[in-house]
């Protein structure tokens, strides 16, 4: 292998460690990381020696720049979008670039592409530099960044930066609920994606001298996205294998061809789509084989420091509360006051509206008014709920498939830390006491929901009680003071189901305000303080236990009913 | 500009558009229905007229006029290519991926997404294994471009059209409203949407999920091949145009908004004329780049659509 040859591959391997960082580590499907690679190429050809004549450094800064924004572009309207379409949008990308570089060839030289001068000096005068960038110069920068971007991703896998990334990519509406910031972490992904990309464009556009539109063909997308599954999810070798494996692709396509008088094109397509599909169909089975269990526990449980106020103070208040869904009402002025100390119970018959009311409180919807601890909070979404110690738990278990339940803690730990450079913090610092203390929030928040025996498990295989548990450490853990549950007893055996309440007398003893969403009126009579009875939007009755039940509208409306769902 | 010239540009990118809206309403149809970004739909487009190629001329055609009993063959086969090619990927590339309750497994979007697109390419890459040319000349079996004895038809101020461009945009949307129309109105119709509405009521009431994957397939891999039996024809086509085909179709699809069948013939219409005057005011090179962008900018903006 020549030096040009292990130089080019190289390049391609910045492209793909870029592509893993958005494919294989947040989960996003990306299929036009060829179209960032054409910017970088065309832009640093356009713009630098042999075409505008810019300075070679200050072209390729400029077209990596370019990638980046065109990247956050595509990024802040995929970022609201589901994965599919972003698939679609990048896809569409890749095709729209390369038909541009096809129809105006007076700019890009068409079909047959650029030609610049190679080796390309790299001259700055202010600093006496005059640098010719051989091939072996080329290897050794190149060969420095790949391994700088190797242990970028080595660093996100371990650490809680990586953890984010994986709630992402596990369960993205999970992750908005403990309060990581998706779209933002998405865009940041993205556009890093996008600016490696061009990187990758540009540097071997200077190595060769040369750029066509099949260098950065919508195949060489997909050959780039079968390189990074190769490895599966979140392995940094998963596309340095992958790499290693393209750049043996041509010479088997090629005698293939030459063997069988076929276009060599052609067959680089039938075997690249033949390895799309081994590698989809593989990625289960190997994936599994692979997956590890989760990192030791941290250190020994410190014992939960019962926090117990008399006073019982208001932790969250609502009033107002109107919402209505193409007319239908949901909530009519409804609201709640929600103490530190107390279960409360929300309860009435479906379609009331409970859920709604927890949407509402969770910051998922904006109406009325909201105060937390005395001071009314505005919430654009739900994650500024949490970091005002709002947390929700799903009305279904909602797992982070490949990681293990302390893990799945840990990202609600996350979750409430501020996010501004804390990727930046992590990759530049060594393991810190932040990092310890987040352990000791985890251990103490399975231990608070008597889950301590499950650190390190497959959540996978947990009973689903114990699952319907995992789900309120994780939002125990985000340091709520109001915990928001949607039935979390449903499908719990009796005795999970005491266990239950048990836990919520628990959380409550330390001085949390935990709203209870429940059908089960025996656990409402047994753990609850307080009830509130919504029906068609509004707020029936509200008061302790006992008074409740004797109302007279709630018998009727309510607990009249027979065939209340158990 | 005079009026004749406009009337050109109006009917030529409408004839285009009423294609487009044939694509669009596959894409739609399986978009509604299974919940699936169909992107090897085009392909299959392409693919099924090149089956129908093979089957009837052989790997070396010759866009000669075919006698009545092979018209009906070349129809035929290319429907049939239409719904086996999308039945196969169906099989194989998306049902495989797809959420399934009884057994456990979750969705699997990147499986579909990638599925798809490597069948796309796999169509493209065999296509081209036996057919190197650039491109090809396809002979048209409804013969449109005979309806007239010079094969043109006259506009005001002298200017003139190829018939085939009128009859394709007849047919064209006339084959479409009658589609919609069915899927709308029968009971094969109703059935496949009251599973898009709630899969797992339908299910309750005994309805298969994965047949109706593949019966929205089927269905959509007919209107494939009626799609590109009309568009093929009339031009050189290269075993390559499936993918650019399909993606206008999709631009197509959102522009009516996202579930509407009829939007995605509105959409095509619309698509075709935009891309019409889009060429004639700005060249040739727009030909594919304005749908493009389109797309790329829809998806970026408004991924749920222009409607809604």
């Amino acid at each position: 292998m020549s030096a040009v040859d292990l130089a080019q591959a190289l390049w391609l391997l910045v492209a793909a460690l870029g592509l893993a960082l958005s494919v294989s580590y947040a989960g996003l499907p990306v299929l036009g990381q060829g179209a960032f690679v054409a910017v970088g190429a065309y832009g640093t050809a356009l713009l630098g020696p042999g075409g505008e004549g810019w300075p070679l450094g200050i072209a390729c800064a400029a077209s990596v720049l370019a990638a980046g924004l065109l990247g956050h572009l595509v990024a802040v309207g995929a970022s609201r979008i589901e994965g599919a379409y972003l698939a679609l949008a990048t896809w569409a990308l890749a095709w729209l670039v390369q038909r541009i570089l096809l129809a105006y060839p007076d700019l890009t030289g068409g079909a047959d592409g650029l030609t610049r001068p190679s080796p390309a000096h790299l001259v700055s005068p202010a600093l006496g530099l005059d640098l010719v960038l051989t091939p072996t110069v080329h290897v050794v920068v190149v060969a420095l960044l790949c391994l700088a971007l190797v242990g970028v991703l080595v660093r996100l896998d371990r650490g809680p930066a990586g953890l984010d990334l994986a709630a992402l990519r596990e369960g993205p509406s999970l992750a908005a609920s403990l309060g990581i910031p998706v779209a933002s972490r998405r865009r940041t992904v993205f556009t890093a994606t996008a600016a490696l990309g061009a990187l990758s464009g540009a540097g071997s556009t200077v190595l060769l001298g040369l750029v066509a539109p099949s260098d950065v063909s919508p195949l060489v997308s997909l050959q780039l996205l079968v390189a990074v599954l190769l490895g599966g999810t979140a392995r940094w070798w998963g596309p340095v294998l992958g790499v290693a494996v393209l750049t043996a692709l041509p010479p088997i396509a090629d005698a293939l061809a030459t063997s069988g008088g076929l276009d060599v094109e052609r067959s680089r397509g039938v075997l690249t789509a033949a390895l799309l599909v081994a590698v989809l169909a593989l990625r289960g089975p190997v994936g599994r084989r692979l997956a590890h269990p989760g990192p030791p526990p941290g250190p020994p449980a410190t014992a939960a420091a019962p926090h117990h106020d008399p006073a019982r103070p208001v932790l969250l208040q609502a009033s107002g509360l109107d919402v209505s869904y193409d007319g239908v009402v949901a909530l009519a002025d409804a609201g709640i006051v929600l103490r530190g100390g107390e279960v409360h119970a929300l309860i009435g018959p479906n379609g009331s509206g409970k859920s709604t009311l927890l949407k509402a409180l969770a910051g998922d919807l904006s109406t009325g008014t909201v105060e937390i601890a005395g001071i009314v909070h505005h919430a654009r979404d739900v994650q500024d709920r949490v970091r005002v110690g709002v947390a929700r738990t799903p009305q279904h278990n909602v797992v982070m498939p490949r990681l293990a339940a302390d893990q799945q803690v840990a990202v609600g730990a996350r979750g409430g830390a501020r996010p501004s450079y804390a990727v930046v913090r992590h990759l530049l610092a060594t393991p810190s006491s932040r990092q310890t203390g987040q352990a000791a929030v985890v251990t103490r928040a399975l231990d608070e929901v008597g889950l301590l025996h499950v650190v390190g498990a497959d959540p996978q295989r947990l009973t689903s009680g114990d699952q319907r548990l995992l789900q309120v450490a994780r939002a125990v853990a985000t340091g709520a003071r109001v915990l928001l549950l949607d039935e979390p007893a449903a499908g719990m055996t009796a005795d999970e189901r005491s266990r239950l309440g048990g836990v919520l007398r628990t959380l409550a003893g330390n001085g949390r305000a935990v709203l209870l969403v429940e059908h089960d009126m025996r656990l409402v009579g047994e753990v609850a303080d307080r009830v509130t009875v919504l029906d068609v939007g509004r707020v029936l009755a509200t008061g302790p236990v006992d008074v409740v039940r004797a109302h007279p509208a709630v018998r009727r409306a309510y607990l009249g009913i027979p065939e209340v769902p158990a | 500009m005079d009026a004749g010239l406009v009337l050109q540009v109006v009917l030529a990118g409408l004839s285009a558009g009423a294609v487009l809206g044939l694509v669009a309403l596959g894409f739609t149809l399986i978009a509604g229905t299974v919940r699936v970004l169909h992107l090897a739909h085009g392909d299959v487009v392409v693919a099924s007229v090149f089956a129908g190629v093979l089957g009837v001329l052989g790997r070396t055609p010759v866009a000669s006029l075919l006698g009545p009993g092979r018209s009906v063959e070349f129809v035929l086969l290319v429907l049939a290519a239409g719904a086996v090619l999308a039945g196969l990927i169906a099989v194989v590339a998306v049902r495989p991926y797809l959420p399934d309750v009884r057994r456990g497994r979750p969705a699997d979007a990147l499986g579909w997404v990638a599925g798809g697109v490597a069948a796309g390419l796999l169509l493209r890459a065999v296509l081209g294994l036996l057919l190197p040319q650039e491109g090809y000349a396809v002979p048209d079996p409804l013969r449109l471009a005979s309806w007239t004895s010079d094969g043109l038809v006259h506009l005001p101020g002298g200017s003139t059209l190829p018939v085939r461009t009128v009859g394709v945009l007849v047919l064209g949307v006339l084959v479409g409203v009658l589609v919609e129309e069915f899927l709308v109105r029968s009971r094969f119709g109703r059935s496949l949407r009251a599973v898009a509405d709630d899969p797992d009521a339908a299910a309750l009431c005994g309805v298969n999920a994965g047949r109706v994957v593949l019966v929205a397939f089927l269905a959509a891999g007919l209107l494939a091949g009626l799609a590109g039996l009309l568009d093929a024809p009339g031009r050189a086509v290269s075993v390559d145009d499936g993918v650019v085909l399909g993606l206008e179709g999709i631009a197509a699809a959102l522009l009516g908004g996202p579930g509407s069948l009829r939007g995605a013939l509105a959409g095509g219409l619309a698509l075709g004329l935009l891309q019409a005057v889009a060429v004639y005011a700005g060249g040739a090179s727009l030909q594919d780049v304005a749908p493009l962008s389109l797309l790329v900018v829809l998806l970026a903006l408004r991924p749920q659509g222009l409607r809604r």
